[in-house]
């Protein structure tokens, strides 16, 4: 089948059309900015956008997805919103190890491109179904906090 | 480059060092357009001046490689920027002794640091050397900076690159001068670091994103109780799905005596042409286990079976200033118990590694916290020599000591070695919490003697720790009995793994909460109870051991304390809605305080601020360090704040993030970490934040509600 990912056109041969998009982007791919945590949509490391909206990759299958705009981490170069929090990610000195920063970085993303001046409210809630391990929140949201005030300014 | 001397550097003891020059046999460099030299293990230099810094730790989030190749960074001279980072590969013949690699116990800087420095600064000396020959100059006329060597004189300065092919021929200097501190560029500094700016691009090389030419795709279901053993198992659904290669059985392997190896539970392996298709296989597996003897216990029976055994076995081992005496008379006593639950590690880059067993030789990739250990396992395991395996080890996505232990590494190679072909080894999020190694179950068992005022005259505990360690220091300087260690006599009913902080959490969910507890009975102010005992306690020494740092300093906790007491206004803030609690820990010779303050909301209590203090000798990047005692409070909140693993008739009940959830965004209070400055050995920040936290928060919540909670997790929302 075909898909749109980053505004290119990707052409792979699916066998199993339950497949859920995470794998196909990771396996066939190669698009492994997009991380495998748990499976069950309950730690938001495979977020990626679809048509703009943030969705988990683990739990939607590649197949239910022709015709749409697949967004993932690669994809920063056409993502202005994507681009300015990557840039406040390494101000803020956000990562620890890094694994679920994909996730928490296509989250805000999301959010921030809907919503320019979010509340501190809407932001923890935005970014409620991203665990990170490491412990890195108090960044997460102190980096989301400057890429709003950049936004604006 | 025809000819080279190499000179080798190999650390004995605690950092002491010798550096001998030799030639290899086999000194021809690879075949590649630029030559290179790499004078000693830490470094290569190429021609065209890339300097790689090979790092000895593994990383795992906790900033080591960064720290280390700012060191290097400034001991050579090299700009910080065009570094290159590459991770050691478990080779004992080019790196020595296992304390320089394997990584644990938060010691990756204090452990290389001298021996890096050293071996850096040998390298620069004999780049000046060079260029001295060279240009004609005296060396004493030459520095390095920004990857040159520089002529104090003049404008002249000459590329590391273009210095590599003299500098291979010189012999080194028996001694060298380590730089001053007033001389580091980068050291002290907040640096993101590479790993950060690729973290934020997802471009991290985890060993999950490796893809090799005919890489197959395994995962494994593995008996749900520990020890138990596969009787059959039908593959018939599971080789129907697309994209299923081969099913197989995974023989179990004993946990070894040094239990970070073996621990392969009995399984079933589905290998596919990609991972969805091999977890599908898995889910479509039928198989009959015997559940084996562990099956017939649970959490409780652990909880029960340390009881029985602390009846039976109350002896004293360890009496220091004649404590057993003391605790002996019929004064006033205190006497309580802690039970902390077993943990999962839960490290977001789930467990996984990629092997190749060509037969004659192994070859793995993965994120391992012991690269040296693993390739000695393997090594056991094939019956090939050591010489044979190659780890190529990853920067991974989280560690916290489940990737100190080898088994997934193990389990890759039998697959690989199966097929005979390279395999990607997967593990579930389910396999991570079901059917893994975890922190233990633990009962601490502490007492006191009182005097007439409730003061305490002399400690007593009983628990995991048998005596004073660096990991689990009693830095009061009480007369203090250890009585035997405590077990459960039937094992672990699950196996165990180290789990950031280790054993100190529960030992410090104990002495922090007593401390507390004390404090009370003695009608004291609980931190200034403490900073009263702390300046009258001694120093304690510590065995000697590279895994152990120096000896602790009840000062350093004296002055960690004060600084977050005076910041949290512990003394001064009087608004008295604010409940506050404090510890303070000494953890393998770096030292934190911290205050928590509570409050009351309209859903119950609630965490409104954490402050710590840490002190880690030299601060090699305060960024990092802060981060890390962050990360160390978010942990220590998910251990007391949410659901804990719990085992059922041999079976871990919990599977997932649904029902093993971790702290959230929302659920993280305000944290604010300050740093002392020292000019010290640097030591670790990875863990010392860690078994603070549910002690601080404990002692909080009784000046809230008057409640002692002794036993976690908890839920604040029902007091």
């Amino acid at each position: 089948m075909e898909l749109n990912i980053n505004g290119e056109r990707y052409s792979f041969e699916l066998k199993d059309e339950t497949t859920p998009l995470l794998w196909v982007l990771r396996d066939f791919l190669d698009l492994t900015g997009t991380k495998y945590s748990c499976g069950i949509g309950q730690c938001g490391a495979c977020t990626v956008h679809v048509d703009g909206k943030s969705t988990r990759s683990c739990l939607t299958p590649a197949s239910s997805l022709a015709g749409k705009e697949i967004t993932t981490i690669e994809g920063a170069s056409s993502n202005a919103v994507l681009s300015l929090l990557q840039d406040n990610w390494v101000e803020v000195d956000v990562p620890q190890c890094g694994y679920c920063q994909s996730g928490q970085l296509m989250s805000a993303a999301a959010l921030l491109s809907q919503n320019a001046s979010p509340t501190t409210q809407e932001i923890l809630s935005a970014m409620q179904g991203n665990v990170c391990r490491c412990g890195t929140y108090v960044r997460i949201k102190k980096a989301i906090e400057k890429t709003v005030e950049d936004l604006n300014s | 480059m025809k000819r080279r001397h190499f000179f080798k550097v190999s650390a004995l003891g605690t950092g002491s060092l010798v550096v001998s020059t030799f030639i290899p046999l086999a000194c021809m460099p690879e075949e590649r357009e630029t030559t290179y030299w790499d004078p000693n293990f830490f470094i290569r230099i190429d021609s065209d001046n890339l300097v790689t810094f090979i790092c000895s730790k593994a990383e795992l989030g906790q900033g080591t490689s960064t720290g280390l190749a700012m060191i290097m960074a400034d001991e050579l001279g090299a700009d910080f920027d065009k570094i290159k980072v590459e991770f050691a590969d478990g080779s004992k013949e080019k790196y020595g002794r296992l304390h320089l690699q394997d990584t644990g116990g938060s010691n990756g800087i204090r452990m290389v640091w001298k021996p890096l420095r050293e071996a850096i600064a040998i390298t620069r000396e004999l780049l000046i050397e060079a260029a001295a020959k060279q240009l004609g100059r005296s060396a004493s006329s030459l520095y390095t900076s920004m990857g040159y060597v520089h002529s104090a004189e003049d404008e002249q300065k000459i590329a590391f690159g273009d210095l590599i092919t003299v500098a291979s021929t010189l012999p080194a200097p028996l001694e060298v001068k380590l730089k001053d501190p007033e001389q580091f560029q980068y050291i002290g500094k907040p640096i993101p670091g590479r790993l950060t700016k690729n973290a934020s691009k997802g471009t991290v090389p985890y060993s999950i994103n490796v893809k090799l030419p005919n890489m197959a795709y395994a995962v494994i279901e593995r008996c749900p109780v520990w020890e138990g053993s596969l009787v059959s198992y039908d593959d018939t659904a599971a080789r129907q799905v697309p994209g299923v290669i081969d099913v197989f059985e995974i023989e179990p392997i004993e946990e070894q005596e040094d239990d970070y190896k073996g621990g392969v539970r009995a399984g079933v392996a589905v290998v596919a042409t990609n991972t969805w298709a091999a977890i599908k296989g898995k889910e479509a597996l039928e198989i009959i286990w015997d559940l084996g003897p562990n099956a017939r216990y649970s959490t409780s029976d652990v909880h029960d079976g340390l009881t029985a055994y602390r009846d039976d076995n109350r002896a004293v081992a360890v009496n220091l200033k004649n404590a057993e005496s003391l605790l002996n008379r019929s004064n006033q006593k205190l006497a309580v118990r802690y039970d902390s639950p077993r943990q999962a590690h839960a490290c977001m880059e789930p467990l996984n590694a990629v092997a190749y067993h060509y037969g004659y030789k192994v070859e793995v990739w993965a994120g391992t916290q012991s690269p040296s250990m693993t390739r000695e396992r393997i090594a056991e395991l094939t019956g090939l020599q050591e010489t044979e395996i190659v780890v190529n080890n990853h920067p991974t996505g989280g560690g916290f000591g489940r990737k100190f232990t080898c088994d997934y590494i193990e389990e890759a190679v039998i697959v690989s070695e199966k097929i005979r072909r390279p395999v990607k080894l997967m593990w579930t999020r389910e396999d991570t919490i079901k059917t893994s190694k975890y922190h233990p179950y633990s009962s601490d068992f502490w007492e006191a003697l009182l005097d007439d005022k409730g003061y305490p005259i002399a400690i007593g505990y009983q628990g995991f720790t048998g005596g004073p360690s660096a990991f689990r220091p009693f830095p009061y300087g009480l007369p203090m009995a250890y009585r035997s260690r405590l077990r459960y006599i039937k094992g672990w009913l699950v196996p165990r793994a180290s789990w950031r902080s280790v054993m100190a959490h529960p030992w410090a969910l104990g002495l922090e909460s007593f401390m507390d507890e004390l404090a009370h009975e003695a009608q004291i102010d609980p931190l200034e109870f403490r900073l009263n005992l702390l300046k009258k306690a001694e120093v304690v020494k510590q065995k000697r051991d590279p895994w152990v740092g120096a000896d602790l300093y009840p000062a350093k906790l004296v002055g960690t304390l004060e600084e977050v007491a005076e910041r949290s206004g512990w003394f001064t803030n009087a608004d008295e809605d604010v409940f506050k609690g404090c510890s303070s820990i000494g953890y393998n010779t770096s030292y934190c305080s911290m205050v928590v303050h509570l409050k009351r909301g309209t859903n119950g209590l609630y965490l409104s601020k954490i402050f710590a203090t840490i002190d880690c000798g030299t601060v090699i990047n305060p960024s990092k360090v802060k981060s890390q005692v962050e990360g160390s409070i978010v942990w220590g909140l998910s251990a007391l704040l949410t659901p804990s693993i719990t085992v059922k008739n041999g079976q871990v009940e919990q599977s997932n993030f649904n029902d093993y959830p971790l702290l959230r965004i929302s659920e993280t209070p305000d944290i604010e970490v300050e740093i002392i400055q020292s000019d010290d050995v640097p030591t670790g920040s990875g863990e010392p934040g860690v078994p603070g936290v549910a002690p601080a928060i404990l002692n909080a919540l009784f000046m809230a509600t008057g409640k002692r909670v002794r036993k976690i997790p908890i839920d604040l929302k029902t007091f």
